[in-house]
C-alpha cells in the first residue's frame, strides 16, 4: 500500500528524464492507460530508480504492457541461462539424453570415417568446376565512380570516439521510421534471370554418411521454401534430396508442393510412391485422396478417406473432406446415372460408409447375397475395408449407373463381364490415374499405384530396374526400351508399352544370357499391358511365361488371375489367387477375389465345386514372405521347386535370422536417438522373419506409445501377453496404452498386475495412483455419454464432440480392421468358404480367447451363413466367444450385424441345448449384449425383434 | 510472460563452459564431429588453434596448436566433408589451410592482405553451395578478395577500393547466392556502415546500402539458396534483415531492423536447419534468438509497376545474459540441430543447447 500512496501525494512535477506528471506512476493510471509508449517510458522511470524504488509498482506496469503489447522491447529482461531448474525432470533428461546419444554417434561415425578415408577425394575434386578465370579483376571499380558522388551526400560516418557519447534508446527509437529511409540510398545494378537450379546433385564418391547428410538438407530447404510459399522452389528441393537419397517423408512434401501448385499428375505419382514405400501412410492417403478428388475421382478419394479414418477414426479433417467429396459426388450423380434410383442410393451410401468403418468386407458380403433386398452400401463397404482397386471397374461402372451391385452382377451375368472387357478403354480416356490404379489394384487397395512403377519399386530390392539406376541387370538398350515402355504404361498407351516391351524381350532373349528376374519382369510389365487393352489370352500367355522364370512371383499370378477372371475361367483364377494368397496372405484383393470366385464357383458347380478345381500348387516355404522380403525371393535363382526346397528352407532361415538380428539392433538404436516411427518400422520388419520373438514385441509396443499410438501399443502387448502371461513389461506398456486409450479401467488392472508380480516397479505404482484418479474423474464425467455408443458416430461427432467415452469407441472399432493387416502373423481371418474352414478358425480363435479375431471372422463372415458353417459344433464356449466379440467389437459399430449374428445363431444346429447349459455369468454377458443393442438403434432390427430374441435365447 | 508460454519457448542451455588462457576470436564446430575448434591469440602474441571434444558435461582439449601469428578467424566452409581443412585469416593478413591432422605446413597459404584479415567465408564445400570451393577474406586494408585453394598466391576476384578513394575496414564477409554452378554472390560489411553486395558471376556490384553504423557481422540465411534472407548486425546494436528475393531499381531490398540490445551486436549466425531462426550475440555477453516471419506477400508492384520486396517481421525468441564481456564468436553445430559454441572475451568458450527449436 505504501508504494501505492507515496508517488500519489507527491504527485506535483514531472520525473526527470521523460517529463512524465509523477502522478502518471500510479496504479490507477497505469490500468487505464493505453498508450504504449508512455507506458514503456513510465516503466524506464520506475526501473531505473529515479523516482524512487517501487517494485510491485514497475511489475504491474510490466504487466499492463503486456497485455497491450506482447512484444514490446521495454519487456526484455536479461536473463541468465536455463538450467536444470527450468525444466522438469523428464525434460532435462530428454536434453541430456539427446545429446549424448548424438555424441555417441558422433564418435562411432569418427572411427569408421577414419577407416573409410577413401581416394575418391581426387575423384571428386576432378568433377569440380574450374577455377575463377578473373585473373583478379576489379570488379567494384566501375562503380565506385558513381559512389563517389554518393558518397559525399552520405553521413559522415562516425569516428570511433564518437560512440562512447551514443545514446542507443534515442537511436533504437528512430529504428521504425528510418528502416526505409536507408534503403532508399541502395542502389541497383542487374537482376538475374529466373534461377536455375540443378535438379540431381552429383553424389559421386560420397559416404552414406554424406549423402543423409545432403538429403537432409535438401530437404530443409524445401520445407523452408515451401513455408514460404515458393512451392515451385520447394519442389526443386524435393527432387535435389530424392535424387541423393529417396525417401517417403520427402516424396509426401513434394507430393504437398505440387497439391499446391495444382500439378496433380505428379502429386498422385508422388503420393503412390509413398504408399509404396508405406503402405498405409496417412498424410500420403490424405494428399492422394486430395488430388484424386481434384481429378474428379471421388470414389478413388472416398475410399483413401476411408482408409485413413480406418486408422485414425478421429481425423477431423479426413471425415469433413469425406463429407465434401460425398456433397460433390451426390451433386454429380443425378446427372452421370440417369435412373432415377441413383440418388437415393447414394445417400444411403453416405451413411453407410459413416457408420461402418471397417466394418466393410462384411457389408459387402451381405450385398452379394441379399443383394436385392439392400441396395445400400456396395461402395461404402468396399472403400471401408480398403477397397482392392478389382472393384475400380466395377465401381466405373456404377457411376456410368450400369449397375450398383457390381460383384453379384459380374459374375451371375454373362452380359455384365462382356461389358466389362470393353470398359478399360473408355475409362483410359476419362481419369488415366484411376485406370492405372485399376490394373495394379491387386495389391491392396492404399497401395495402388501406376504399376509400372509399382512393378519396379516392389521388385526393386532384388532387381532394379529401369528407373532405378545402375544396380540393374538388364542390358542398357533393354533399360532404356523397358523405361520407355513404364513411361508409355504410365501414359496410357498401352499398345506402344506392348511394342516397347517386346522389343525388350527379343532383345534380351536374343543375347541368350540368362537373366530370368528381368526376362520375367518384362513378360509381367507386357501382361499389364494386355490386360489393360482386354487381350486376356495374350496377358495369361505372358504371365505363364514370367512364372517359368520366376515360379511365384506375386504380380504374374495376379494378372493370370485376373485375366482369367475376366475371361470367366474361375477355376484357374481361383487357383491363381490361392496361390498369391499362400505366399502374401495379407493381399485383400486376393482375398476378395477368391472368396467372390468361390460364390461363383458354388452357383456353377454346386457345393462339390471343390471336386472340379485343378490341384492347387503347394508354394515352397521360401516363396511363403511377405512382400516386404522380395529382395529375397526374386534374387533367388529359379530352379524346379522340388529340388531346392529345402535349400532355400535353409537359406533363407539363415538369412532371416541375421537380417532379424540385425533388424533389431538398428530398431534399438533408433529408440535410443528418439526416433520411434522408425524404429517402429524395424521392429515390424523383425516380425515378419520371426514372429515368435516377443521381445520385439514389447520394443515395438514402448516406439507406439511414444508415438502416442495406443491401439497398435495395445495389440502388440496383447500379442505378447498371449505368448507369455507374465511378461512385466508387455503389462506396464499396455496399462499405459489403455491410459492413452482413456479405458481406465483396464489401465488400473494391467498396472494391478505389474505390481503383482514385481512390487517394487515405482513407476507403475505412480501411474496407477494417476489413473485411478482419471478413473474416477472418467467413471462420473462418462456416464452421460453412454447411450450415443451405437449410434452413426462420425456423423455425430463432426457436428456435436460427446464425451471421452464414445471417443474410445471410436478408436477400438479400428482394431479389428487393422488385426489383419497390421500384423498378419497373427492369427489371420479369411473368410470362411466352408463349415470346414469356419471350424478351424473358430477352433483357432476359441484356443486363444482372440475375440478381436473372432470379430474379424464375425465381419467377414455373412450372418445367414452362420448355421452351415457351424453345422453341429456350437458350443458353449463358442457361443460366448462370439457374443464376447460381438459386444466389444461387432455391436459399438454395427448394431445391425451383431443383430443379425445373434439372430442366426439361434438358428444353428444345438443352439437349444447350448443355451441352456449356459451359467449365469455367461447368461449376464448375453444379457449385456442385448442391452447393448436396445440402447443402440438399427434399422436392421427393431426393439420387438430384440424381445422377441431374447427370449429365444431364454433371458 | 505466463510460464506456460514460457516453456513452450526455446530455452538455452549453458551446457559446459570451458576457461581459455588467451582470448578467443572465433569458435567453429568441426563438421560431421562432436569437436570444435577455438582460434585466438595467446598472451605472448602468438595465434592458438585449439581442438576441444564434447564429452558429456565437459570438453576435452585434443590438440593445440600454436602460430606465429595471432589467428582472427576461420572456417570449413569450402572443405569437402572428408577432408575438413580449416581455413584461418591472421592479424598479419595471411590466409593459411590447415589439415588439422597434420598441422605443421599449411596446405594452402598465401599472404592475402597488408592488413589483419577481420573477416572469413568459404563456400563450395560441405555440400553447401555448388560450384568451385572458394574462400572470402575480408581485411582491415579495406579489400575483399575470394580465394580458390587451387590456385596459388593470387585470389581469383578482388574488390578494393578504387585509387584515391579512403580505405574503409572491411569487418565482414559473407557468401551467398550459390544455388548453382554460375551464381554466387559476396556480401562485405564496412565499419563506416556500408553494405556491398558483389555479384561474382557478373562480376559487378550489385547492390550497396549504408546503415549508418559499424557493420559487424552479415550472413546469408543460407548460402545455396536464391539469395533470401540477409541479416546485418551493427555497432550500435541494431541489426537489420534485408529481404534478397525482390530488388527494386532504386529502393533496392526492402528491410526491417530491430534492436537486440544496448551494445554491439558482434555476430549473427543462422540456424543450419532452418533458416528463419538466427541468433545475435552481443557486446553486452548476451544472445538473442530470434525468429523472421515472413509477410502474407513477399513483393508488391511500386506505382511504376515494378517489383519491390515487402519485409517481414522479427520475433524474439529467446534471450540470455551469459557474461559481462562482449561474445565475439557464435557457430552452431551443421550435425547437431540447436547445440551451439560461443566465445567471449571473458577467456571462456561456452557450449550451449537450444531447446524446442523444432517447435517454432
Amino acid at each position: 500500500m505504501g508504494d501505492e500512496s507515496v508517488p500519489y501525494l507527491l504527485g506535483e512535477g514531472t520525473t526527470k528524464t521523460y517529463q512524465i506528471p509523477i502522478s502518471h506512476l500510479d496504479y490507477k493510471f497505469i490500468e487505464k492507460c493505453t498508450d504504449v509508449k508512455h507506458l514503456e517510458k513510465i516503466l524506464r522511470v520506475l526501473r531505473s530508480g529515479e523516482e524512487g524504488c517501487y517494485p510491485e509498482l514497475t511489475l504491474a506496469c510490466e504487466k499492463r504492457i503486456e497485455c497491450l503489447d506482447p512484444r514490446s522491447r521495454a519487456l526484455r529482461k536479461e536473463k541468465p541461462a536455463a538450467t536444470a531448474s527450468d525444466f522438469t525432470a523428464e525434460e532435462w533428461e530428454a536434453i541430456n539424453s539427446e545429446l549424448m546419444g548424438w555424441l555417441t554417434e558422433m564418435n562411432e561415425d569418427d572411427k569408421k570415417s577414419q577407416l573409410l578415408r577413401t581416394d575418391t577425394l581426387n575423384e571428386r575434386q576432378d568433377n569440380l568446376p574450374p577455377i575463377r578465370c578473373s585473373s583478379s579483376c576489379l570488379p567494384t571499380s566501375q562503380n565506385k565512380k558513381l559512389q563517389n558522388k554518393q558518397r559525399s551526400k552520405k553521413n559522415i560516418p562516425r569516428d570511433y570516439s564518437e560512440w562512447d557519447k551514443f545514446d542507443v534508446e534515442k537511436e533504437c527509437s528512430k529504428i521504425d521510421e528510418d528502416g526505409e529511409e536507408s534503403n532508399s540510398k541502395a542502389r541497383f545494378s542487374s537482376r538475374t534471370s529466373l534461377p536455375m537450379i540443378e535438379k540431381k546433385i552429383d553424389t559421386t564418391g560420397m559416404t552414406k554418411r554424406e549423402k543423409i547428410f545432403i538429403a537432409t538438407r535438401e530437404k530443409e530447404k524445401g520445407n523452408e521454401a515451401f513455408a514460404t510459399g515458393d512451392y515451385l522452389e520447394a519442389v526443386t528441393y524435393y527432387t535435389r534430396s530424392i535424387s541423393v537419397i529417396p525417401t517417403a517423408a520427402v516424396y509426401n512434401n513434394k507430393a504437398l508442393a505440387e497439391i499446391k501448385l495444382q500439378d496433380w499428375d505428379n502429386a498422385l505419382q508422388d503420393c503412390e510412391k509413398v504408399l509404396d514405400m508405406e503402405p498405409g501412410n496417412i498424410k500420403a492417403l490424405m494428399r492422394r485422396a486430395t488430388v484424386h478428388s481434384h481429378l474428379q475421382n471421388y470414389q478413388a478419394a472416398i475410399e483413401d478417406l476411408n482408409n485413413v479414418l480406418s486408422v485414425e477414426p478421429e481425423n477431423s479433417r479426413a471425415k469433413k473432406s469425406l463429407l465434401e467429396i460425398e456433397e460433390k459426388l451426390k451433386g454429380l450423380k443425378p446427372i452421370s446415372e440417369p435412373q432415377g434410383k441413383g440418388k437415393k442410393i447414394l445417400i444411403e451410401e453416405i451413411e453407410d460408409a459413416e457408420s461402418g468403418e471397417g466394418k466393410g468386407e462384411d457389408t459387402e458380403e451381405c450385398e452379394r447375397h441379399g443383394g436385392d433386398t439392400t441396395p445400400a452400401a456396395p461402395a461404402a463397404a468396399r472403400a471401408a475395408a480398403g477397397e482392392p482397386a478389382m472393384g475400380n471397374a466395377h465401381r466405373k461402372s456404377h457411376g456410368k449407373g450400369k449397375a450398383h451391385d457390381r460383384d453379384a452382377h459380374k459374375h451371375r451375368d454373362c452380359a455384365e463381364s462382356g461389358a466389362e472387357k470393353g470398359a478399360p478403354e473408355k475409362k483410359a480416356e476419362k481419369h488415366l490415374s484411376d485406370h492405372e490404379g485399376e490394373v495394379n489394384g491387386y495389391l491392396r487397395s492404399d497401395e495402388k499405384s501406376e504399376s509400372a512403377e509399382a512393378e519396379i519399386k516392389s521388385r526393386g530390392e532384388g532387381s532394379r530396374s529401369a528407373a532405378g539406376d545402375s544396380s540393374t541387370s538388364l542390358p542398357p538398350t533393354a533399360a532404356k526400351l523397358k523405361s520407355e515402355g513404364n513411361e508409355l504404361f504410365k501414359s496410357g498407351q498401352f499398345g506402344e508399352a506392348v511394342l516397347k516391351y517386346s522389343e525388350a524381350i527379343e532383345y534380351v532373349t536374343g543375347l541368350g544370357e540368362q537373366n530370368p528376374d528381368d526376362l520375367s519382369i518384362l513378360y509381367s510389365n507386357r501382361a499389364a499391358c494386355y490386360l489393360k487393352e482386354g487381350n486376356c489370352s495374350d496377358c495369361i500367355q505372358d504371365c505363364n511365361r514370367a512364372l517359368e522364370l520366376q515360379p511365384f512371383s506375386l504380380k504374374p499370378l495376379l494378372r493370370r488371375a485376373m485375366a482369367n477372371e475376366s475371361m470367366e475361367r474361375y477355376r484357374q483364377a481361383y487357383i491363381d489367387y490361392k496361390t498369391v494368397l499362400q505366399i502374401d496372405s495379407s493381399i485383400q484383393a486376393a482375398n476378395d477375389s477368391a472368396n467372390r470366385i468361390t460364390k461363383t464357383l458354388i452357383d456353377q458347380d454346386g457345393p462339390s465345386w471343390r471336386e472340379k478345381l485343378p490341384p492347387i500348387p503347394v508354394v515352397p516355404v521360401a516363396a511363403q514372405i511377405h512382400r516386404w522380403d522380395g529382395g529375397a525371393l526374386t534374387s533367388e535363382k529359379p530352379s524346379t521347386i522340388d529340388i531346392s526346397r529345402e535349400e532355400q528352407l535353409q537359406m533363407n532361415r539363415e538369412e532371416a535370422m541375421e537380417k532379424f538380428k540385425r533388424l533389431k539392433n538398428e530398431g534399438n538404436d533408433l529408440v535410443k536417438m528418439g526416433e520411434y516411427e522408425e524404429a517402429a518400422n524395424k521392429y515390424s520388419e523383425c516380425m515378419k522373419l520371426n514372429p515368435e520373438e516377443y521381445t520385439v514385441y514389447t520394443n515395438r509396443a514402448l516406439c507406439y506409445l511414444k508415438l502416442y499410438k495406443y491401439e497398435e501399443a495395445k495389440r502388440d502387448c496383447d500379442h505378447v501377453l498371449q505368448i507369455e502371461d507374465s511378461n512385466i513389461k508387455a503389462f506396464y506398456r499396455r496399462a499405459l496404452a489403455y491410459k492413452g486409450l482413456q479405458n481406465y479401467q483396464a489401465s488400473v488392472d494391467d498396472f494391478n498386475k505389474v505390481l503383482l508380480i514385481d512390487p517394487n516397479v515405482l513407476e507403475a505404482q505412480k501411474e496407477l495412483e494417476e489413473v485411478t484418479q482419471l478413473l474416477h474423474l472418467d467413471s462420473s464425467a462418462g456416464d452421460g455419454s453412454q447411450q450415443m455408443q451405437g449410434k452413426k458416430i462420425t456423423i455425430q461427432e463432426v457436428t456435436e464432440p460427446d464425451g471421452q467415452e464414445e471417443r474410445h469407441v471410436a478408436a477400438e472399432e479400428a482394431v479389428p480392421k487393422q488385426v489383419p493387416r497390421r500384423s498378419p502373423e497373427k492369427l489371420r481371418v479369411s473368410a470362411p468358404s466352408n463349415a470346414y474352414d469356419f471350424g478351424q478358425i473358430v477352433n483357432a480363435v476359441n484356443a486363444t480367447k482372440d475375440k478381436a479375431a473372432c470379430a474379424d471372422l464375425l465381419t467377414i463372415t455373412e450372418p445367414k451363413r452362420l448355421p452351415v458353417l457351424l453345422s453341429n459344433k456350437l458350443e458353449g464356449e463358442i457361443l460366448l466367444v462370439f457374443i464376447q466379440s460381438l459386444e466389444h467389437y461387432v455391436a459399438g459399430k454395427d448394431p445391425g450385424l451383431a443383430y443379425q449374428h445373434l439372430f442366426y445363431l439361434s438358428k444353428a444346429e444345438r443352439f437349444k441345448v447350448v443355451v441352456a447349459l449356459l451359467s449365469k455369468n455367461e447368461k449376464e454377458e448375453v444379457q449385456q449384449l442385448f442391452d447393448l443393442l436396445s440402447e443402440s438403434q438399427s434399422d436392421q432390427y427393431s426393439l420387438e425383434d430384440l424381445e422377441s430374441l431374447r427370449k429365444v435365447y431364454e433371458l | 510472460m505466463s510460464a506456460a508460454a514460457g516453456l513452450e519457448r526455446p530455452q538455452v542451455v549453458s551446457h559446459v563452459q570451458q576457461a581459455l588462457s588467451y582470448t578467443v576470436f572465433d569458435c567453429k564446430w568441426v563438421p560431421r564431429s562432436a569437436r570444435l575448434l577455438c582460434l585466438g591469440s595467446a598472451a605472448r602474441g602468438t595465434g592458438l588453434v585449439q581442438l576441444y571434444e564434447l564429452h558429456g558435461a565437459r570438453l576435452e582439449l585434443l590438440r593445440e596448436i600454436e602460430k606465429p601469428k595471432p589467428i582472427k578467424c576461420g572456417t570449413f566452409g569450402a572443405t569437402s566433408l572428408q577432408q575438413r581443412y580449416l581455413a584461418t585469416g591472421d592479424f598479419d593478413g595471411n590466409l593459411n589451410i590447415w589439415n588439422l591432422e597434420a598441422p605443421e605446413i599449411p596446405v594452402y597459404s598465401v599472404k592475402g592482405h597488408k592488413e589483419i584479415i577481420n573477416s572469413i567465408d568459404g563456400v563450395g564445400g560441405l555440400g553447401i553451395g555448388e560450384g568451385a570451393p572458394e574462400i572470402v577474406t575480408g581485411s582491415r586494408d579495406g579489400t575483399v578478395k575470394v580465394w580458390d585453394p587451387r590456385q596459388n598466391d593470387t585470389p581469383v576476384a578482388n574488390m578494393e577500393p578504387v585509387q584515391g578513394e579512403s580505405k574503409r575496414d572491411c569487418w565482414t564477409v559473407a557468401f551467398g547466392n550459390a544455388y548453382n554452378q554460375e551464381e554466387r554472390v559476396v556480401c562485405a560489411g564496412y565499419d563506416n556502415g556500408d553494405i556491398k553486395l558483389f555479384d561474382l558471376k557478373t562480376m559487378s556490384l550489385r547492390w550497396e546500402t549504408n546503415i549508418k553504423n559499424g557493420v559487424c557481422s552479415v550472413e546469408f540465411d543460407r548460402k545455396d539458396i536464391n539469395m533470401n534472407k540477409l541479416v546485418a548486425t551493427s555497432l550500435e546494436g541494431k541489426f537489420h534483415v534485408f529481404d534478397m528475393r525482390t530488388q527494386h531499381p532504386t529502393k533496392g531490398f526492402a528491410s526491417v531492423s530491430e534492436k537486440a540490445q544496448k551494445s554491439t551486436i558482434w555476430q549473427v549466425r543462422h540456424l543450419p536447419q532452418n533458416r528463419d531462426i538466427f541468433m545475435t550475440s552481443g557486446g553486452s555477453g548476451s544472445l538473442h534468438l530470434w525468429k523472421y516471419e515472413y509477410p502474407a506477400q513477399r513483393s508488391k508492384k511500386d506505382s511504376e509497376g515494378s517489383e519491390m520486396g515487402v519485409a517481414g517481421s522479427i520475433s524474439l525468441l529467446q534471450n540470455v545474459t551469459l557474461s559481462t564481456q562482449p561474445i565475439s564468436s557464435l557457430d552452431w553445430s551443421p550435425d547437431k540441430k540447436g547445440l551451439c559454441v560461443c566465445g567471449a572475451f571473458d577467456q571462456t568458450v561456452r557450449v550451449l543447447i537450444v531447446t524446442k527449436l523444432n517447435k517454432i
